[in-house]
């Protein structure tokens, strides 16, 4: 069998991921030279750079290809706008993750451990928006679950830390076996695991493998559903996001679940057509929609009975995972698939920045030893102001009031759910709604102890750390400006749905 | 040649095995261990199916997933160790400190 000649181009378009990865082995270089005296600046900086560059190539590279997929080694990965979009995603979320934690791990050891595993995961997350096979999604996906599962543990002699970490592991190493089980039944009906083959060979299931293809299908389901957090393997996503730092919180709460989305529009609008699934009888879009209203629905009432602020956003991000399933949902033969993936794209670019953002506000409240309960908020914003502006944006946005992108966004998914046009997605439509006005009720508590509420005891905040406030501050105007800027983003995205899907 | 379902049906019981031992263990390396029986009944479908399809794809992940099991290993066992450090026991019900 003659070689395979070398792809130059292959390594020019994997730019985004190779980048990340390098970053993360300057990390190590970096900490092997100096391991005690490991600049918080430094490491910080470095990663920032990493990220930021990995953004500008993924930019560059959308440009230059103008978005038209790109198949490499022999089809197991594609670069396209599809898999360029959520780079971006990505690698904004670990720059302002790894900004953050320029002043939060000011006090601990093993810095540059935190930022290498974070640039880590991102590059396993950038691998699995590329990934065009079963293999190579199966990897990836493992690629950006091994660092966190660490990331969550990370205060190894915080209890809270170390059973987030475990819980978060425990339900990450079942469901990644689910997974498995799933491709292989998938690969024996179809004997393929590149998406477009398995496209292809779906009709081998009509003479009696429906059944062992509906459970590969289910089961690959579950795999999406732990990194996406969604009902049914959401249950460790409370508990980590609670017991992990803030920081880590806010990088898995946002780039993770994105990178679940990914993967997952990819799996089913290639590989298991909606049309050709249905002829056989396996309705996943049916799944989905169940899936979507559970998620939604659970998540908020959840959030709404919590004490815990850190517990209440872990839960809304459940919520804001049902609300994003809605593009899966509404996948229906009627209607325009490239809106209804859009609509799901664009609520996970502003939901990255906007929950991102409320995360690092907690990174600070912590930094600043406050407490964690709503009471004990109470007239933070008479202390630090400017952060607690941004974090009245950041809570108002993910409510979906028109003073940040989350408005739009969800008016996008409504569009969506209204443009398939079934009995199923009017009701998504209709539970969207309802949801977020009770999530404007959990959201405000936070505000009116912030802004209203005199503090009970004598409160004083500890400085005002640069790296932390930096990045909330970056995070709250992006989340503001995805406002008038969604429209002009919302061609990119329309368009990289487009052309996956034909 | 061994039909195609005796393979699925050890694959299936031993995926039910491993689903069983999750369910039932406490201890958190049982636990692992129970994962490492679901993982190896993909293993084995894998292989099967790949023999079945003439096509050597399944047998190449399937080595993939042995690798990827021993990483998976590796960091859970890591992390069981910083569980017993903290909380004296590796139980998994033990870790309770924080409730809904």
């Amino acid at each position: 069998m003659l070689q395979q000649p070398f792809e130059i181009s292959g390594l020019a378009l994997l730019a985004p991921t190779l980048l990340l990865g390098v970053t993360a082995l300057v990390l190590f270089l970096i900490d092997s030279i100096a391991p005690e005296e490991s600049s918080s600046a430094l490491l910080s900086g470095v990663t920032v750079t990493g990220s930021l560059a990995a953004l500008a190539a993924a930019g560059a590279i959308l440009v230059t290809t103008g978005g038209d997929p790109q198949d490499l080694y022999g089809g197991q990965l594609v670069v396209d706008g599809m898999s360029l979009f959520f780079t971006f995603i990505f690698t904004s979320v670990t720059a302002l993750v790894a900004l953050a934690s320029y002043d939060y791990l000011e006090e601990f050891r093993y810095k540059a451990e935190f930022h290498s595993l974070t640039v880590l995961a991102a590059t396993g997350m950038t691998l699995m928006a590329s990934s065009n096979s079963l293999a190579t999604a199966f990897i990836s996906l493992e690629l950006a679950s091994l660092p966190s599962y660490a990331l969550v543990a990370f205060l190894k002699n915080n209890r809270g830390s170390v059973e987030a970490g475990l819980k978060y592991f425990l339900i990450g190493a079942l469901s990644s076996a689910v997974f498995a089980y799933g491709i292989s039944l998938v690969y024996g009906v179809t004997g393929h695991l590149q998406f477009n083959q398995v496209a292809e060979n779906l009709g081998a299931a009509g003479d009696g493998l429906v059944g062992v293809l509906g459970v590969g299908i289910l089961m690959i389901i579950g795999g999406f559903a732990f990194k996406t957090a969604s009902v049914p393997f959401h249950w460790w996503a409370p508990e980590a996001y609670e017991g992990a730092p803030a920081p880590v919180s806010a990088f898995l709460s946002s780039a993770s679940k994105a990178a679940g989305f990914v993967i997952a529009f990819r799996v089913f609008t290639v590989a298991f057509p909606q049309a050709t699934a249905v002829d056989l009888g396996i309705d996943w879009v049916l799944a989905f929609q169940v899936l979507a209203l559970v998620t939604m629905t659970l998540g908020n009432f959840a959030a709404a009975t919590q004490e815990n602020v850190k517990r209440m956003l872990a839960y809304s991000s459940i919520g804001h995972a049902g609300y994003v399933l809605i593009a899966l949902g509404a996948l229906t033969g009627s209607a325009d698939q490239a809106l209804v993936l859009g609509a799901g794209m664009l609520h996970l670019v502003v939901y990255g920045f906007m929950n991102t953002g409320a995360f690092l506000f907690i990174a600070l409240v912590e930094y600043w030893g406050v407490g964690r309960t709503f009471e004990d908020y109470n007239g933070l914003g008479k202390q630090a102001p400017v952060a607690c502006v941004a974090m009245t944006v950041f809570l108002f946005s993910l409510a979906g009031l028109p003073i940040g992108g989350g408005f739009l966004s969800k008016i996008f998914l409504i569009l969506a759910a209204a443009n398939a046009a079934t009995i199923g997605t009017y009701v998504l439509a209709f539970a969207l709604v309802v949801n977020s006005a009770l999530s404007l009720f959990y959201y405000s508590r936070v505000v009116k102890a912030m802004w209203i509420e005199d503090p009970v005891t004598d409160l004083e905040v500890g400085g005002y750390p640069t790296g932390l406030y930096a990045a909330i501050v970056v995070a709250a105007v992006v989340t503001v400006l995805l406002l008038p800027g969604l429209g002009l983003f919302s061609g990119v995205a329309f368009d990289a749905a487009a052309s996956m899907i034909q | 040649m061994v039909p195609i379902q005796y393979y699925m049906m050890l694959s299936a019981a031993l995926f039910c095995i491993g689903v069983f031992g999750i369910l039932t263990r406490r201890n958190a390396l049982m636990f692992l261990m129970s994962v490492e029986l679901m993982l190896n009944a993909a293993n084995i479908n894998l292989v099967a199916f790949s023999f079945q399809n003439g096509n050597l794809t399944g047998q190449v992940f399937s080595l993939f997933t042995m690798a990827l099991a021993a990483a998976e290993v590796a960091v859970g066992i890591g992390i069981i160790l910083v569980l017993y450090r903290n909380f004296s026991d590796v139980d998994v019900t033990k870790a309770t400190t924080m409730r809904w």
